[in-house]
């Protein structure tokens, strides 16, 4: 595949965001969604058909209305009021996984991924949400500490929390009956936030080269504080000074993809005005990144936070996109000889571009025998909230995943997105593999360092 | 069209429940193809996984005359594969399966639904080579490929997918199941039955399993550029060195506005004012290439050449090869309709026909793209125009015929590698003797006698 690529082209999810450019507020953005809408941006799809390479959902089912070519005619048809957007149109819109492979496929470079969630964004604002949804995104999501709180009260229940050790199993797996058989990671115990210091100073004897804020976002946060700590310590033991910001919320990412512009902007504003005042800031988490890095196409360029929110996206950075800036120098880990493999995160690799900086932090590491796995750059089939409602066929997906590591023979997957580390897990352990699934920080974080085995 | 009733309840029972298709929407995904100007629904689609399931559907389209469009991912680019009368369409993409690679006979046996991209993935693996390159390979079945008897840049060398053909599984429309030619390289049992279906663009029969001929992966590749201030001049080259006894495995032409566009996208460094690129690739033994690739150097600089690169390892050949295809990505990003053709003549006349092309282009007031296969004589023509500015995309449609006009003119044909399909039907009658004509409508119906396979394709 990777001959077929385009150049220079996909240093970010690409342009048809910034079509977002009118209306002050969600609610007036919303009002303009016709405008929005970038129809001529499908409108340019040659019908080439490239997109059905790279589309993990159209390698199950090879239906046409479920990839790029198919969904990109739909919504010009339906923009033009020759379809009814009722039940079918609205499921086929539902069966993009967003994960933007296509778009760095596609000769006439047609940002697809995109254009599926303004499609979608049109849908809530003609027909609202539905009840659930709002209950989850607005009343929810969309304040952390009640999150925090909630999730806090069933972290108290014996087995649905963990402290340490294996995040899968036992007692949260009753909660996978919400999710249709996907396991769920069981809640972080404490949470990372209790977990780390507001700032975490670098180790004594070495030197300090600045002060970065650590943004952890909710897998990490909640679920996944092992990782989150290990990406602090990592951080600190390169030199820096990590500071966990207190008022962060979700990166929006989530309610964005489902449509609902309006909550993802509330979000955005709210990270902005937390984070704006550091130099750096770095997530270990792709969907944050992703999120963090386009918050400026939320907003119309008449309201002054949109340069505000330009300028904090040009000081994101993904951990491993920050760590092998100059300067690096990996920790030394022959305490553990390890056969790695890495699975890219789609919000990395697709919407970041974000290909070489985990290899070059791989194979630094001493010790660390990196394996490449056929297909390290497609999608391993969650897709957040996809993976739940299309499960066959992110199950299919997640086989064809499992079916990649296993021929690498790696003792370790490691990956840098909470969401990928949910569905690997579940698959390794679905397909009984001897694999660990870890994120990428934890081969080289500090006091977690070396405790592989 | 309407179905007969009970027809999808039938196909159901078939292909099983998730095997049909019915929603208006989905239909509509089933409309088109990879043409610009063709639209047109089918009452139902239909995934067959298995030869007996499509033997199945066979009989019920003939029992109660429903047309039958086979299809595989929709790349086509001449609307073959749009159901012009409706029916069902029958989409091979879930029959994918690699039946065998016999390395050590060099053939191989597939499903049709297997694309051609993953073929090659697999092949590669045994060092085995499937030469055959319809620059869709990404996305197009083999189904595809062989209906359309598809070709691409190393057919230069290595002909296109017609030479590789040894057998086929076929189902008539009557159901019968039947398997044609066989394994071996050399076979002459009776009317070659195989090598008639390829390319008949789906109106005989539905192939369901291909056996290809495979060659061994050459063991050495070196990409040659070379730049020119006039299109003659390269034409001239590629009949220098094709007289001296080298065969390239590809000759791809582009011309100045391809240039200009490389240069803003992934800049080779090119000059801006240069007329044509002529990007060769000598592949065999690593010692011939060599040599071929100093000869090829040296009979560019001969006929005039203002630059010649031979690309100085796998990375820089591979930019040179992403440079062409992000020149020809841009013909698509620099119009809202693009009607890019497949006019093709003997190899000597491209200078002419590229001349005569130029001068459409000048008459009719439009942007004319020239990308081709130099090699072979196939030239894909690229008119820049817009559907929804009729009267822009009328001087566009003069100029197309025009460009017709002038390949038949030149000895050539309307097509090296779409087929007619509903594109070009209309330039059939120009292109063959009402004789040949004839013969093809007789033998449609000893194969189709209710017409029901892919109906108004090819011809009027």
């Amino acid at each position: 595949m990777e001959h077929l690529l385009l150049p220079a082209h996909h240093n970010g999810y690409s342009s048809a965001f910034s079509t977002l450019r009118s209306g002050q507020r969600v609610t007036e953005i919303q009002k303009n969604m016709d405008y929005l809408i970038s129809v001529d941006d499908a409108s340019r799809c040659m019908k080439c058909g490239f997109c059905m390479s790279s589309c993990p959902v159209y390698g199950v089912d090879h239906m046409e209305s479920h990839v790029a070519r198919g969904r990109n005619l739909l919504i010009q048809w339906a923009n033009k009021g020759e379809i009814n957007t009722e039940g079918a149109y609205q499921d086929a819109l539902s069966f993009c996984i967003l994960c933007g492979r296509c778009e760095a496929t596609c000769p006439a470079r047609i940002s697809s991924a995109t254009l599926t969630v303004q499609a979608r964004a049109q849908l809530v604002t003609q027909k609202g949400l539905t009840w659930t949804e709002q209950l989850v995104y607005r009343g929810i999501l969309k304040h952390r500490s009640l999150v925090a709180r909630l999730l806090g009260l069933a972290a108290k229940i014996p087995g649905f929390s963990i402290n340490e050790g294996k995040p899968l199993r036992h007692l949260a797996d009753l909660a996978s009956i919400f999710s249709r058989g996907l396991a769920l990671p069981r809640l972080s115990s404490p949470f990372l936030s209790q977990r780390i210091p507001r700032r975490t100073l670098p180790p004594f004897g070495i030197q300090r080269r600045g002060e970065v804020a650590f943004f952890p976002g909710c897998g990490l946060e909640f679920f996944f504080a092992d990782s989150g700590k290990a990406i602090a310590f990592a951080l600190a033991e390169a030199g820096f000074e990590v500071v966990n910001p207190f008022g962060q919320t979700c990166c929006g990412l989530a309610v964005q993809s489902a449509g609902d512009l309006e909550t993802a902007t509330l979000m955005a504003r709210k990270n902005i005005e937390v984070l704006s005042s550091f130099a750096a800031i770095v997530t270990g988490c792709a969907t944050c990144s992703a999120a963090l890095k386009r918050y400026g196409d939320l907003f119309s360029p008449e309201d002054p936070i949109q340069e505000k929110a330009r300028e904090l996206s040009q000081k994101i950075y993904d951990f491993s996109e920050f760590l092998v800036r100059p300067g690096f120098n990996p920790p030394k880990t022959t305490a553990f000889p390890l056969r790695v493999t890495y699975h890219d995160p789609c919000h990395l690799r697709w919407h970041q571009g974000i290909h070489d900086a985990p290899r070059k932090i791989l194979h630094a590491l001493e010790g660390v025998t990196f394996i490449e796995m056929e297909g390290a750059d497609t999608c391993c089939g969650l897709g957040g909230s996809f993976g739940i409602k299309h499960r066959e066929i992110s199950l299919a997906i997640q086989a064809k995943k499992m079916e990649a590591i296993k021929k690498t023979n790696a003792q370790v997957v490691v990956t840098s997105c909470p969401g990928c580390l949910i569905q690997l897990m579940d698959g390794v352990r679905r397909h009984q593999l001897p694999i660990k699934v870890m994120h990428i920080a934890q081969l080289l974080g500090g006091e977690t360092r070396g405790k592989v085995k | 069209m309407e179905l007969p009733k009970g027809t999808t309840e039938k196909l159901r029972k078939i292909a099983g429940e998730k095997g049909v298709l019915t929603s208006p929407v989905d239909l509509l995904t089933y409309s088109y193809d990879g043409t610009t100007n063709w639209e047109a629904k089918p009452e139902v689609v239909v995934f067959p996984t298995t030869t007996e399931q499509v033997s199945e559907i066979m009989k019920l389209a003939t029992q109660d005359v429903i047309p039958v469009t086979v299809r595989g991912a929709g790349t086509n680019l001449s609307g073959g594969s749009i159901p012009v009368f409706g029916g069902i369409v029958l989409c091979t993409t879930r029959m994918n399966r690699i039946i065998a690679i016999d390395a050590a006979n060099f053939s191989a046996t597939a499903e049709v639904g297997v694309v051609l991209h993953d073929l090659n993935q697999e092949l590669v693996k045994h060092r085995l080579f499937f030469p055959p390159d319809p620059q869709s390979f990404l996305a197009a079945t083999l189904g595809g490929c062989v209906s359309e008897n598809a070709g691409g840049p190393y057919a230069v060398k290595y002909g296109v997918f017609k030479h590789y053909l040894l057998g086929m599984r076929i189902v008539l429309p009557s159901g019968a199941i039947i398997d044609l030619g066989g394994k071996t390289m050399k076979n002459v049992t009776g009317y070659d039955l195989p090598q008639l279906i390829c390319g008949s663009e789906g109106t005989l029969a539905v192939i369901t399993q291909v056996t290809m001929r495979l060659l061994p992966l050459p063991q050495a590749r070196q990409t040659v550029l070379a730049v020119f201030d006039n299109v003659v001049t390269a034409g001239e080259t590629v009949q220098r060195i094709l007289a001296s006894g080298i065969m390239p495995a590809k000759i791809e032409l582009m011309d100045n506005w391809v240039i200009q566009r490389i240069e803003e996208v992934t800049p080779l460094g090119l000059p801006l004012t240069a007329e044509a690129i002529l990007l060769f690739e000598l592949d065999g033994m690593s010692e011939a290439v060599k040599k071929e690739t100093e000869e090829v150097v040296d009979c560019c600089k001969k006929t005039g050449a203002i630059d010649v690169k031979p690309a100085r390892d796998t990375n820089e050949a591979e930019n040179f090869w992403t440079a062409r295809r992000a020149g020809f990505s841009a013909i698509f990003g620099n119009a809202p309709t693009v009607l890019a053709e497949d006019v093709t003549v003997p190899p000597n006349r491209i200078p002419e026909l590229i001349g005569r092309i130029r001068r459409c282009a000048r008459t009719y007031d439009l942007t004319i793209v020239i990308i081709g296969h130099a090699g072979d004589g196939n030239l894909h023509p690229a008119i820049l125009t817009n559907r929804k500015d009729p009267a822009h995309y009328a001087r566009a449609e003069k100029a197309l015929d025009d460009i017709f006009a002038a390949a038949l003119d030149l000895g050539g044909v309307l097509s090296g590698e779409h087929g007619i399909g509903l594109e070009k039907k209309r330039f059939l009658k120009q292109a063959l003797p009402a004789e040949a004509i004839y013969l093809l409508k007789e033998i449609k119906k000893v194969f189709d006698p209710k017409g029901i396979l892919n109906p108004g394709k090819i011809w009027e």
